[in-house]
């Protein structure tokens, strides 16, 4: 009962479990963003509505990747205290999602190599992990030492350094 | 490193261009395995009630058997007696209890020898034995449920305990024949005593593979402390249940001389346990939770043993049931199998296929029409391990951690002393010995999800390829995303985001369509034998387990095997009521084909086993070592 298709050429077949698709084309697709704004609905009466703390994680599970600050300005700057309180719902979350996926300067795989590379003493394409962890820690916007460790663990080689085009790959498969 | 002044500002800057890159590209990475672990869960547990309506399913097919059978002239198989038939104890007490004791037990048996009463010698004996792997023998099995069907026969339906000498009474939800989790529960927690009292409630077996160990335990505990050690009943508490989801299948393994007797007993057993506590009458604890007609002074006069909560709903042989005896049934199902929802009302649990979902102004109202302050249950997997709802005035307590995927989900416990707030208590059990980051527990989890979900995929193909085809008029193999989920939602009617899953699940072609055909690529049937048409094999994929069930019901002797006569018109009776067309001719060859040593009888669960379907990836994956 196959359908009938035309000969299209497979795509390579993925040599692990398929892996999550890498960041596409930002999609304005409301339905699917739908989905997962439900997933992340925590009311307990089903409200379709999410907290302000949550908008940012829902924006990069959705494939964007803005820093706090363009989550913050696209808010509305709220104060801390509000961020737990505050709730949105759907129709208010569309347009923010909408604004971030236009914003320019997403980060390519290169930039993000290119980032690493500036914590490549050697030239030899491996950064420090000790090093890699204080700057996360201590520059930009910061990240606490969980988080680093989340994000680095099983990273690092014997003598504590990270290759980083795998580290990169690590990060943007996830 | 020497740097000079304008090389370091331009350097600094980089560095602080690159941090902030990374940290943006962490935090997507971070919520994209959120997502990804929320819909992991979400999966794992649609599929569980869709499970469960199955049962409802069978339930429908049994009522179209007992209609029809008498249209066979008696020439089916004899389910009427095996479905009704409840234990005819035909030996005395006295008889029985000097046959156990007169079991033999050899010189080379290493396990505990129990004395009735029992002692803490005997349990202590038991727990060790357990955490060796150790088997107890059948004549101790029999024995000790012997020795708890008579003392649970004098036990009220209701109990009251009172937490009085300001002791903390340890609640426990559903453990579903885990082992580790009681044993863990029991290391943080003490052992049952006097001055550490218990109450577990309900779904003790199944699922798990250690749910002899933890009913032996249990009972053991029971007889030692009969004050201080309260067990509820469940809805896994139910031989058909334990058919189905597997708790039968261990005992038979375990106890291969003894197993069908101590099944027997178990039904006895299971039908007497109690069905509610009162803690200093304010805490009603209940394994599944209540309807709008809930009444603890009626539940209490109930002829519990008697309430076979599965198989009565639809056995109407004789005359119609007195209406007290439908209502009996339904407060008893009612209690087992409801679930809390967050509107008001009270409506029938159609997912379940028994009890209701009720609503805080339910809880509120049989709250206090009893004088009740606090509702604890249990039956629905909690990722915390417990949660509260209704305003404070229900507690879900579920203690079987890893319940659906190793890290999945938390276990807990909850201790209430006098002043009635409750504590929490969570914990996990983790099987390996090095620790699994984040993302790799993730990584599992989903996996296994992923995976049941293809498969329930795969058990509708036919429906879904067909549905597929009304909106790809052209004969593409492509339609549009939303045209998938809309499908996809509506034959398998399993509440998941479909369009979140989507790139798990299928492909997209070149122009952003999906090609609805590569979702069942990833699977494969094994090799059926005897081989059958596709159509035919995907039907007895998608009902394997109810025939698993069909089957022994009818393997009364739990041989494994039943005759060719009966297996014959139990599949006509089968496919009839599913509509599915299969000729005699098809089914004679196929049973013949069965009978391999052609001595008229089948080994159905080989012929069970010919039915299942590998997943390519991980045949792909072991080849490659």
């Amino acid at each position: 009962m196959a359908p009938k298709k035309k000969e299209e050429p497979k795509p390579a077949p993925a040599p692990k479990p398929p892996e999550p698709e890498p960041p596409k084309e930002p999609e304005f697709n409301p339905a699917e963003v739908k989905d997962a704004f439900q997933l992340f609905d925590r009311t307990p009466t089903n409200e379709m509505k999410i907290t302000y703390a949550q908008c940012g994680d829902l924006i990069r599970a959705l494939g964007q990747n803005p820093t706090n600050a363009e989550v913050m300005h696209v808010l509305g700057k709220p104060k801390a205290e509000e961020m737990q309180v505050k709730m949105l719902d759907f129709e208010q979350f569309l347009p923010i999602h909408q604004h971030i996926c236009k914003a320019k300067d997403r980060g390519t795989f290169e930039d993000f190599v290119e980032g690493l590379r500036v914590f490549d003493k050697e030239g030899n394409g491996t950064v420090m992990g000790a090093e890699l962890r204080h700057v996360l820690a201590t520059l930009g916007e910061k990240m606490k030492e969980d988080e680093v460790e989340q994000l680095m663990a099983g990273q690092e080689d014997a003598n504590g350094c990270i290759n980083y085009e795998a580290f990169v790959k690590h990060i943007m498969a996830g | 490193m020497r740097i000079n002044c304008s090389n370091r500002t331009s350097l600094k800057g980089r560095s602080m261009k690159a941090a902030i890159l990374i940290q943006r590209w962490y935090r997507r990475y971070v919520a994209h395995l959120e997502m990804r672990r929320r819909y992991t869960w979400n999966i794992f547990q649609s599929i569980e009630y869709a499970g469960e309506q199955d049962q409802l399913q069978l339930s429908s097919f049994f009522s179209f058997m007992l209609d029809n059978v008498t249209q066979m002239n008696g020439n089916g198989p004899d389910l009427i007696s095996h479905l009704l038939d409840s234990v005819v104890d035909p030996l005395t007490e006295e008889v029985r209890q000097l046959k156990y004791e007169q079991i033999v037990v050899s010189e080379s048996y290493s396990g505990p020898r129990l004395s009735f009463p029992l002692s803490v010698t005997d349990t202590n004996a038991l727990l060790s034995a357990f955490k060796e792997e150790q088997t107890l023998h059948g004549k101790y099995v029999l024995q000790l449920l012997y020795e708890t069907k008579k003392f649970l026969k004098q036990m009220p339906n209701v109990i009251y305990l009172s937490t009085s000498y300001a002791k903390e009474i340890t609640i426990c939800g559903d453990l579903h024949g885990s082992l580790d989790d009681l044993l863990l529960i029991f290391y943080k927690n003490g052992l049952p005593s006097a001055e550490n009292p218990y109450i577990f409630n309900g779904d003790f077996v199944d699922r798990g593979k250690k749910s002899t160990e933890i009913i032996i335990i249990l009972f053991a505990f029971l007889l030692l402390y009969p004050d201080h050690m309260h067990l509820n009943r469940g809805n896994h508490e139910d031989h058909i249940m334990n058919l189905r989801y597997g708790f039968t299948k261990e005992v038979m393994q375990k106890y291969k001389t003894h197993g069908r007797e101590i099944l027997q007993l178990l039904q006895d057993v299971f039908s007497l346990l109690p069905l509610a506590t009162v803690i200093d009458n304010k805490v009603l604890i209940v394994h599944g939770g209540i309807s709008d007609k809930t009444d603890l002074d009626f539940l209490s006069t109930v002829e519990r043993h008697k309430v076979v909560p599965f198989l009565d709903s639809f056995v109407s042989l004789e005359p119609p049931e007195p209406p007290r005896e439908e209502l009996e049934w339904q407060q008893v199902v009612d209690i087992l199998w409801s679930d809390p929802k967050n509107q008001n009302g009270c409506s029938l649990n159609s997912f379940r296929g028994g009890g209701c979902y009720f609503g805080p102004d339910v809880t509120q109202a049989l709250l206090q029409k009893h004088d009740l302050c606090l509702l604890i249950r249990s039956h629905e997997c909690k990722q915390e391990g417990y949660e509260l709802c209704h305003n404070g005035q229900v507690i879900t307590i579920f203690s079987a951690s890893n319940y659906y995927e190793e890290g999945s989900n938390r276990g807990a416990y909850i201790k209430l002393g006098p002043e009635l707030v409750p504590r929490f208590f969570q914990y996990q059990v983790s099987r390996s010995t090095r620790k699994l980051t984040l993302h790799q527990r993730v990584r599992v989890a989903e996996g296994s999800a992923l995976r049941a979900l293809k498969e329930k995929l795969y058990a509708q193909r036919s429906e879904l390829m067909a549905a597929f085809q009304q909106y790809d008029i052209d004969n593409t193999g492509r339609i549009s995303t939303s045209e998938w989920a809309q499908v996809v939602e509506s034959v398998l009617r399993l509440d998941l985001p479909w369009r979140t899953l989507r790139p798990r699940l299928a492909r997209l072609s070149a122009d952003g369509n999906v090609e609805y055909g590569s979702c069942f690529e990833d699977i494969s049937p094994g090799e059926p034998i005897p081989p059958v048409t596709p159509n035919l094999a995907e039907t007895l994929y998608r009902y394997r387990t109810d025939l698993e069930i069909i089957f022994n019901i009818i393997d009364k002797d739990h041989s494994g095997q039943i005759s060719i006569e009966e297996f014959r018109q139990t599949w006509k009776l089968f496919t009839s009521h599913l509509g599915v067309a299969v000729n005699d001719q098809t089914i004679d060859d196929m049973a013949r084909s069965i009978d391999f040593n052609k001595d008229g009888s089948i080994d159905f669960n080989e012929f069970l086993e010919a039915f299942r379907v590998v997943h390519k990836l991980d045949v792909k994956e072991q080849q490659q070592g």
